[in-house]
């Protein structure tokens, strides 16, 4: 069974009496532990898709199933609920909370997850140090270079153990040495049985997926398998 | 969910603390609010202290017979009308009376004493051997004047504490003499140290003299109430009993009105219990109308701080914070405010009323305290569920993107 099964979606948004159809009847299918890249030009939709898949959004029409769970019908607490213990977003700026060390952003979906205080201290340095920032733990983020914001943000990301990495442009904001160990982390990640989601426009960024899908206006118009790496 | 909690304490004093200045300046509104609520609480009580002290130097058992009602709505000039109280009725209500248990007549004006180099300026009492029936406080040096020194017109006094302090200090005032206005007067006791009658003025000033000497020397003239010891139990049998005598010896025919007043104490408690209203409903309406405005300013800066981390607000929603944690999490950050200022406010109300305590008396009673808490986190629940309600609805992605 397919992880997230999206079936016919539509988002159509209204802009001064104008529709926008940012999602043009998706479908999709994407298994547990699959590489995947999403690539189009700006407002092609790979966004709203995004927002989409990690419950941030729900779609106009058409079927959105997590895990067999029809998505479009939970309430807000729910797809909360998903996000904290399903889903890690990393993004483009990082969006780490600027006033509190890497140890303490790490912590915070586990807040929301409920759990233990020296829970959460043990499960937050273990994701610093999958990460390699162990000695890293007690800094604030203006105290970390970009190429470490981001791996903290991907420490949070993972730290609930979610089954799936929404990755939002991740080297987007970083030097090309920085961005070439993000996606190093990103790769090692998926071969430790994770799903990995991209989203990049930068085509070796995509090649390091196993599955590309390039969007045009709202609609795929490629889904690629790559064999060989 | 004790978690959250925790952590959405933690968060808030943090943000608290990251704004300084604006905390502070946000806070004042609250400090002011709960200040004044407390100090009018605890001024209020104080009130009630020393009005309840007061009055039981009066005497519940008294019935005081003058020309004029102590809280009347009458003319002057109707008072000034009306015939006097006379020496001469002591007797016959003595005579008459069975509830009486003591009779004492009051003249009082004001005169100079003197002991050398020394004068002051206070009021002399003349009355009769009765007297100390009549009032609360003792006698703590000396004695009290007799029947005889009264008939006889002995030039004696009794002094009050404070008199007494201000003219011999330590030394033994019994057996010395005192001028009062330039007549000289022999100390015979001293009163038991009483302070200010309703904070107003202070008793302990006074001298007393037999009623025989102050009217030769001062004259017959001015003003005299009786003063009536009735037993505790009888006061209403009492009360219709000294009418009924009084109107017997003003010779008043029935259809006629009392040309006189029988007083009581209870005529101040009701006095002041409107005087309390009036000053607790004032106060409570201002107090109230600073703690709104602190609070609209607490609502305010909710907004702003909203405004400001909107982006946060929207990295929480991503990883997971449901609307009611994001409403928590800025509920919290309002009440944290609120509670802090009332802290604040709290330990000023404490010290003002301790000095203040020096003048007048007030203290700051444990109720009065948690009430002012209480009320400071009701202020910060209501002025922070609009802007925490806002937060908690926001768009995800909106936010996110929110520069």
């Amino acid at each position: 069974m397919a992880l997230i099964a999206l079936k016919s979606i539509y988002k159509i948004y209204n802009v001064g009496g104008e529709e926008v159809r940012a999602l043009d009847g998706i479908d999709l299918n994407i298994k547990e532990n699959e590489y995947l890249a999403i690539m189009g030009p700006s407002g092609s939709g790979k966004s709203t898709l995004m927002n989409m898949i990690g419950c941030l959004d729900t779609p106009s029409s058409g079927i959105y199933q997590f895990e067999g769970e029809m998505v479009q019908e939970m309430d807000d607490d729910q797809l909360a609920s998903i996000r904290n213990r399903k889903i890690g977003f990393v993004f483009q700026t990082f969006n780490l909370l600027p006033k509190s060390t890497a140890q303490h952003n790490v912590e915070i979906p586990l807040v929301y997850g409920n759990i233990r205080k020296v829970e959460r201290i043990k499960m937050a340095a273990k994701a610093l140090e999958d990460v390699g920032l162990a000695d890293r733990m007690h800094h604030k983020p203006n105290e970390l270079s970009g190429g470490q914001r981001q791996r903290v943000a991907i420490a949070r990301a993972l730290v609930n153990r979610p089954s799936i990495i929404l990755a939002d442009e991740p080297t987007g904001n970083l030097d090309s040495k920085s961005g070439h160990e993000i996606m190093g982390i990103l790769d090692r990640l998926y071969q430790d049985g994770n799903t990995i989601i991209l989203v990049t426009h930068e085509d070796d960024i995509a090649q390091h997926a196993r599955r590309i899908i390039r969007l045009f206006d709202g609609k795929i118009i490629e889904d690629s398998e790559i064999k060989e790496k | 969910m004790i978690q959250l909690f925790l952590e959405n304490f933690f968060i808030s004093l943090a943000a608290v603390f990251a704004n300084k200045t604006r905390s502070m300046l946000t806070a004042l509104g609250i400090i002011i609010g709960i200040v004044s609520v407390t100090m009018m609480g605890t001024l209020i009580s104080g009130l009630d202290k020393t009005f309840e002290s007061s009055m039981s130097w009066l005497g519940k058992d008294i019935l005081y017979v003058s020309r004029y009602e102590w809280f009347g709505d009458m003319e002057w000039w109707e008072v000034r009308n009306r015939p006097r109280i006379r020496p001469e009725f002591v007797d016959k209500i003595r005579e008459r009376s069975k509830y009486a248990l003591a009779v004492a007549p009051v003249m009082q004006r004001g005169a100079s004493l003197s002991l050398g180099e020394k004068e002051t300026r206070t009021e002399i009492f003349g009355t009769n051997e009765d007297y100390m029936e009549t009032i609360t406080t003792n006698i703590i040096q000396g004695r009290f004047f007799s029947k005889n020194e009264d008939r006889s017109g002995a030039r004696v006094t009794v002094i009050g504490d404070g008199i007494k302090e201000a003219f011999f200090g330590e030394n033994d005032p019994i057996n010395q003499y005192i001028k009062i206005d330039n007549i000289k007067f022999r100390v015979i006791g001293v009163l038991e140290k009483q302070g200010k009658f309703l904070g107003l003025f202070s008793v302990d000033k006074q001298a007393i003299l037999p009623i025989g000497a102050y009217n030769r020397i001062f004259s017959k003239r001015g003003w005299m109430r009786l003063s009536i010891k009735i037993p505790e139990n009888k006061i209403e049998e009492g009360l219709d009993e000294i009418s009924s005598i009084m109107r017997h010896i003003r010779g008043l025919k029935p259809d006629q009105k009392n040309d006189f007043a029988i007083n009581q104490t209870k005529a101040f408690e009701k006095n002041y219990n409107t005087l309390k209203l009036a000053i607790g409903g004032t106060g409570t309406f201002i107090t109230l109308l600073s703690l709104i405005v602190g609070g609209i300013g607490v609502m305010n800066i909710m907004f702003v701080s909203v405004k400001e981390r909107t982006r946060e607000i929207g990295v929480r929603k991503a990883i997971g914070a449901t609307k009611g944690m994001i409403l928590g999490q800025f509920l919290m950050e309002a009440v944290s405010i609120c509670l802090i200022a009332g802290l604040i406010g709290l330990s000023i109300s404490y010290i003002l009323s301790v000095l203040l305590n020096e003048i007048f008396p007030s203290t700051l009673d444990l109720g009065l305290a948690l009430f002012s808490i209480l009320m400071s986190i009701i202020v910060g629940v209501i002025s922070g569920v609009i802007p925490s309600y806002q937060a908690a609805n926001l768009d995800p992605i909106d936010s996110l993107r929110y520069e």
